[in-house]
């Protein structure tokens, strides 16, 4: 721990705290890219465990390269990613893992997203995904819709720093592998990993597309 | 001309300024060579087998130190290019013709024999053709040149100017030993660099490519190898570092002591060379920032990526997990958690409730009978003011029905010069022998009649 740091008084009264912090509540992913946060964050990960716990949340710092927090008992307030994000968020995922987005260091245009995730999922799924609402679909209109809910998707991602948008650009970060979680374990099944991430209060099961959907457009 | 003086004005030449600012001289000169490139039609169009004609024809010459060649060479040496440029090419020989005319005709291959087109050519390169492989030759050949061994030239190159400048004595002194230097050889230098720095970022661009390649298709296996390339980046970014953190203090230290020198001499002439100089370098230190801050970047990057993916998932079981789950995305998907502080609502004031009053009105009868009123008769009325009129000793139905016009509303006014005409009608004199027309409005005329108060039959 650095000299700066050896109290907690010391983390609170650093002049990065405030904004640390209010990044955090706000659910925002911390990794290496955000340089002097994550610094002070690994500096100060002790003080900063007890300290949430204390508002009912879990500091988590993981090995590759991030911190955020989870709530566990709901003082503070606490949301679902809605299944166009997780949708949108997964395809980023494999982005991240994948070895063509190295020759760019992690920099996606919109269009390859777009075009990834149409190569994942058919088009009609992901308007069944996108717009569980819509019930008639006109296909060009469709169309046009889902490119508008897969940037609306990928600016919330964003905002939660799961990826930064630069300009017409996406850059992919570490806190992608949140994704990645549920299939991480080669050895148990995916029920049993979402078992586990549910019960460590990191995961929930959506009740159904329209009611996640809905939730998340009343999101300001 | 003068247009295109004035559309030059505007443009600013990366390399010469603001044209404005240029010799008049210049300017003129400019205008005739480019109204002589308009007028003539110039043009450069150069497929490959045509560019690999003419690099091979400037080694024939290198080589056998013949500078010229005869149709048979040309011939031969195409056929040479085409096997390995266009391999399967049908019927080389016609292409070969066609070659040697396009490159005559673009001026890249001159004959050089003074004879006539019966007699078989002598053909040389022209200067042309020459300065286009020489760019190719000299661009492969300085970016294998190491940065920091053409930088450091540049230093003993310019501490070498300092020297002289130091001595110079007179006018003659500054232009030949301390001006000339500058723009030639300390230029060519410059150029060098930034030949290299072109060089750089190709190879940077290969190793990207190399890399992604590599891994994806060994995954794992390809660790070892992209690491190796991740070294070539490393000591790309240490020379870059030696460059930015040594080398350009010193340039600019170096440039300093000498526009020292050449203001107290009041030598402007090396005065704006040496500012020339330093934009350039200045440039150089830009290009070499911006390319250390992406180069580090990648390297931070690709050395994550091997720790994070390659090393947790060697056998790429993970990726193909996710997307098995993406693709069959179920009805009831789980979704991550994450913090998100309620949004805090713009709250308005609210006044305290009160009890409205409720609505009442008092009771009335509402079943009234109907009052009798007489209906209001249009015809009766006008009857009225017609014998109204007459009584009071109207004689002409013309200045009656003028009267009477006055405030009816127009759309009506034809249908009661009628209606008048027909109440009058009773008091017309019948024994008239002829009734004169007469006008009463824009459009109508009517029979003036002469009235008496007496009703007739």
């Amino acid at each position: 721990m650095s000299v700066d740091l050896v109290t907690l008084e010391d983390v609170i009264s650093h002049d990065l705290f405030p904004e640390v912090d209010a990044a955090l509540r706000r659910g925002r992913h911390i990794d290496r890219s955000d340089d002097a946060w994550y610094y002070f964050l690994t500096e100060s990960q002790g003080h900063l465990e007890a300290f949430y716990r204390r508002y009912g949340c879990e500091f988590v710092g993981r090995s590759d390269g991030f911190f955020f927090l989870v709530s566990t008992t709901g003082l503070l307030g606490k949301r679902m990613l809605s299944a166009g994000e997780m949708v949108v968020g997964q395809a980023l995922a494999l982005l991240y893992l994948s070895p063509s987005s190295v020759q760019q260091a992690g920099l996606i245009s919109r269009e390859q997203l777009l075009s990834h995730l149409t190569g994942i999922l058919t088009l009609p799924t992901l308007i069944r995904v996108l717009t569980p609402q819509r019930r008639r679909v006109d296909e060009r209109v469709a169309e046009q819709e889902v490119r508008d809910k897969v940037m609306t998707a990928a600016r919330r991602l964003a905002a939660l720093g799961f990826v930064d948008l630069v300009g017409e650009q996406i850059r992919l970060r570490a806190p992608l592998a949140r994704f990645i979680d549920p299939v991480r374990s080669a050895m148990g099944t995916l029920e049993e990993s979402l078992t586990k991430l549910i019960a460590n209060n990191q995961a929930s099961m959506a009740a159904s597309d329209a009611e996640t959907e809905t939730a998340a457009e009343e999101e300001p | 001309m003068r247009v295109f003086a004035r559309q030059a004005s505007h443009h600013t030449d990366p390399v010469y300024g603001n044209w404005d600012s240029c010799d008049p001289r210049m300017t003129s000169d400019a205008n005739k060579l480019l109204t002589g490139l308009v007028h003539e039609q110039v043009s450069l169009e150069l497929r490959p087998v045509d560019l690999c004609f003419v690099a091979a024809l400037y080694l024939q010459a290198d080589r056998t130190s013949a500078p010229s060649f005869d149709s048979e060479t040309l011939v031969d040496v195409y056929e040479q290019v085409c096997d390995i440029a266009d391999p399967g090419a049908e019927n080389p020989r016609k292409r070969a013709t066609n070659a040697i005319e396009r490159l005559r005709k673009q001026r890249l291959l001159v004959r050089i024999d003074g004879s006539g087109v019966v007699s078989a050519g002598e053909f040389s390169l022209s200067k042309l053709g020459i300065a286009i492989v020489d760019f190719f030759l000299a661009e492969d050949m300085l970016t294998r040149e190491s940065l920091t061994v053409l930088t450091r030239s540049l230093i003993v190159q310019l501490v070498q100017v300092r020297t002289d400048a130091r001595k110079a004595n007179t006018d003659d002194d500054w232009r030949t030993r301390v001006a000339t230097p500058l723009r030639v050889a300390v230029s060519e230098l410059i150029g060098g660099i930034e030949r290299r720095q072109r060089g750089m970022d190709a190879q940077q661009a290969e190793i990207r490519q190399s890399i992604s390649q590599q891994l994806e298709q060994d995954w794992f296996l390809a660790v070892d190898r992209c690491e190796n390339l991740l070294e070539q980046t490393a000591s790309t970014l240490r020379e870059l570092n030696e460059i930015l953190l040594r080398d350009t203090q010193e340039f600019h230290a170096v440039l300093q002591d000498l526009q020292q020198l050449a203001t107290v001499a009041g030598a402007m002439d090396t005065v704006d060379a040496i500012q020339r100089v330093g934009d350039q370098i200045d440039r150089i230190v830009a290009w070499g920032s911006t390319r250390h801050k992406a180069w580090t970047d990648y390297y931070q990057y690709v050395a994550r990526y091997v720790r994070d993916v390659i090393r947790l998932d060697p056998d790429r079981a993970l990726s193909q997990r996710l997307r098995d789950y993406l693709a069959k995305w179920p009805d009831a998907p789980y979704g991550l958690l994450v913090l998100g502080e309620p949004s805090h609502l713009g709250v308005r004031e609210v006044d305290p409730r009160f009890e409205k009053p409720p609505v009442f009105q008092p009771l009335v009868e509402r079943d009234v009978e109907p009052d009798e009123v007489a209906a209001h008769d249009e015809l009766d009325a006008l009857r009225m003011r017609v014998e109204a009129a007459i009584g009071a000793g109207e004689s002409r139905l013309s200045s009656l029905t003028c009267g009477l016009l006055i405030d009816v509303e127009p759309a009506r006014k034809y249908l009661t010069m009628g209606r008048i005409a027909q109440l009058a009608a009773p008091f017309a004199d019948g024994a008239e022998p002829e009734r004169p027309w007469v006008v009463v409005s824009d459009l109508v005329e009517i029979e003036e009649w002469h009235l008496t108060s007496k009703r007739s039959g």
